[in-house]
């Protein structure tokens, strides 16, 4: 058990480490700067108050002037709620399609491993990128953070980043579900990424208006990073409404890659 | 016991028809092949017969599994290799490293015997591999644990020449150990090098299951004759000559008459030259696909990707 899990995650080592070495960069970058908008005595709380409210709503613009808020919305938001969302699903989206479309699935299918199994364990090595950054980023944001002489909460911290592997996971599910839907790789790659994105947006778009309702289909409804880093306040239901999302969209994608024709 | 036996299998995708209602065994120990120009449906088949598609309808068991039971196939294919047409790989590992992830899988036991006669690169990364090295991976992970059963698609499209008669040789040695092959192929010079029988796929339909030696037989010799004057037509009027043509002095036909005959007719003639050869089979073949087949009958290897 496990084979597959772990000589896919492998192939991925190199990957991951250059993108922890990156957001990890990234990050430090972001805290570093921070204390010169501090300083600048411009008022950017102000600011920020008068954007519209579809803005505030996407990125979670709140208390720009302490480095939890600040972190939040220029890192947080952006990097993890975002981009790393997109990735995600990106990458998924190839999982399955890709290997169908280039033939190397063939080699696997042949063997004595069933298709559930395969499914289950390509799925884990889609999650080594998610742990690893996961583990490794936080420190740097944390030692970036004492660095110039903030503070912030090691546990809402480590709150941030452990919640966001059950939204992480919901956008590995979007992007295997494409996966196993398409026969090309590079499609379902792209409706992965479109979906993913709409799902982000839906939550923006709607605040304020008649669809709001619509927002609970969005899973950026159900993690929020600013919430845990500036209120440290959790939202334990929205995670496991998350895993449950993950978990339902997993078995349909498994019902469906059963039946498929490969 | 039959090691693959087909009912009845059907597979359509919408208006297609890739496989029509085909029905034959592959008895153990033999070496079964799978012969149809490009198109014909055979890699269909195989895909059904390995789990890869389901049949719109009929059936197949491969090693006593039936195909419609994923989890009786899934138990069965411990005891199967196979060989794609066109083996793709991961281009950023090794040779090695791919080998130790199928062994991971299913064992190994033949791994360091079977690359004595099959020697890719094992440390250099796949992406770096030739097409005849891909293809020699591809060989190694299809026999390495010892299978019962070996599915082959298309297996030496690719290989050097040198290589590809030492891969017949190594498939003949194994079916005499008890290994079943099943083998696909457009390559008529192939089948007939390798197998021991023979199915006729074209269109879907299997249009003809019969040994090899007796397809052989059935397609009669190839004759030359040289003579001291010039030939005429008249001489070569008598039964069992087929696609007569002349050239000057001397004669190209296929005979599939008495040889008594032949040698009587030869008798009023001044023969400087005689040979009596083996058909081709692509002549055998033409019989049954007539003369539009015979641009997809092709000796040399096509384009692979890997």
């Amino acid at each position: 058990m496990f084979e597959i899990t772990r000589y896919e995650s492998r192939r991925q080592v190199r990957g991951t480490l250059t993108m922890a070495v990156g957001l990890g960069a990234f990050a430090a970058l972001i805290v570093g700067i921070f204390p010169s908008i501090e300083a600048s005595g411009v008022d950017f709380q102000d600011y920020i108050e008068s954007l519209p409210e579809a803005f505030q709503a996407s990125f979670g613009v709140e208390s720009f002037g302490t480095i939890e808020g600040f972190l939040a919305v220029e890192f947080y938001q952006f990097v993890w709620v975002l981009l790393l969302a997109l990735y995600v699903a990106y990458a998924a989206g190839d999982a399955v399609a890709g290997d169908v479309e280039s033939g190397k699935l063939d080699l696997l299918l042949a063997t004595s491993v069933s298709r559930s199994r395969l499914l289950v364990e390509r799925f884990l090595a889609l999650m080594t990128p998610v742990v690893v950054l996961n583990l490794l980023v936080p420190l740097v944001v944390f030692g970036s953070v004492l660095a110039i002489g903030e503070s912030l909460d090691p546990a809402s911290l480590a709150l941030v980043h452990l919640l966001s592997v059950p939204y992480l996971f919901v956008a590995a599910n979007v992007g295997l579900l494409c996966s196993v839907v398409f026969s090309r790789g590079d499609v379902a790659q792209r409706v992965a990424i479109a979906a993913v994105f709409m799902l982000f947006v839906l939550e923006s778009v709607t605040a304020g208006t008649n669809f709001e309702w619509l927002a609970s289909l969005s899973p950026t409804r159900y993690y929020d990073p600013t919430e845990i880093l500036v209120e440290e306040s959790v939202d334990v239901a929205g995670a496991v409404v998350l895993l449950a999302a993950g978990l339902g969209l997993f078995a349909v994608t498994r019902g469906l890659f059963l039946r498929r024709d490969v | 016991m039959t090691a693959i036996d087909v009912q009845g299998l059907t597979k359509t995708y919408g208006e297609t028809v890739a496989n029509d209602d085909l029905s034959f065994a592959v008895e153990d120990g033999e070496i079964f092949g799978f012969l149809g120009p490009n198109g014909a449906g055979k890699t269909t088949c195989i895909r059904m017969l390995m789990g890869f598609q389901s049949p719109t309808d009929g059936t197949a068991t491969v090693l006593g599994a039936d195909v419609r039971d994923a989890e009786a196939l899934r138990e069965a294919r411990a005891d199967v290799g196979y060989l794609p047409a066109h083996p793709s790989f991961d281009g950023d590992v090794t040779g090695g490293a791919f080998l130790d992830f199928q062994a991971d899988l299913k064992g190994d036991a033949r791994r360091a015997e079977l690359l004595e006669l099959f020697d890719p690169p094992l440390d250099r990364k796949i992406r770096e591999y030739s097409t005849g090295n891909a293809q020699m991976l591809a060989i190694v992970q299809a026999f390495m644990h010892d299978p019962d059963l070996v599915v082959m698609d298309e297996p030496t499209s690719g290989l050097d020449p040198l290589k590809q008669e030492r891969f017949n040789e190594f498939v003949r040695e194994e079916r005499d150990r008890g290994l079943t092959v099943f083998f696909s192929s457009h390559v008529l010079a192939e089948v007939r090098r390798i197998c021991d029988r023979v199915g006729i796929i074209r269109d879907g339909h299997l249009v003809a299951l019969e040994d090899v030696a007796d397809l052989l037989g059935r397609g009669g010799k190839r004759v030359r004759v040289q003579t001291a004057e010039r030939v005429d037509p008249q001489d070569f009027a008598f039964e069992g000559v087929l696609d007569l043509s002349l050239h000057g002095d001397s004669a190209h036909f296929t005979f599939a008459g008495d040889y008594d005959d032949l040698v009587d007719h030869l008798d009023d003639l001044t023969v400087v030259d005689l040979t009596v050869d083996e058909p081709p089979l692509e002549d055998v073949f033409m019989h049954f696909y007539g003369d539009s087949a015979s641009s997809t009958i092709d000796t040399a290897s096509e384009e692979r990707r890997v």
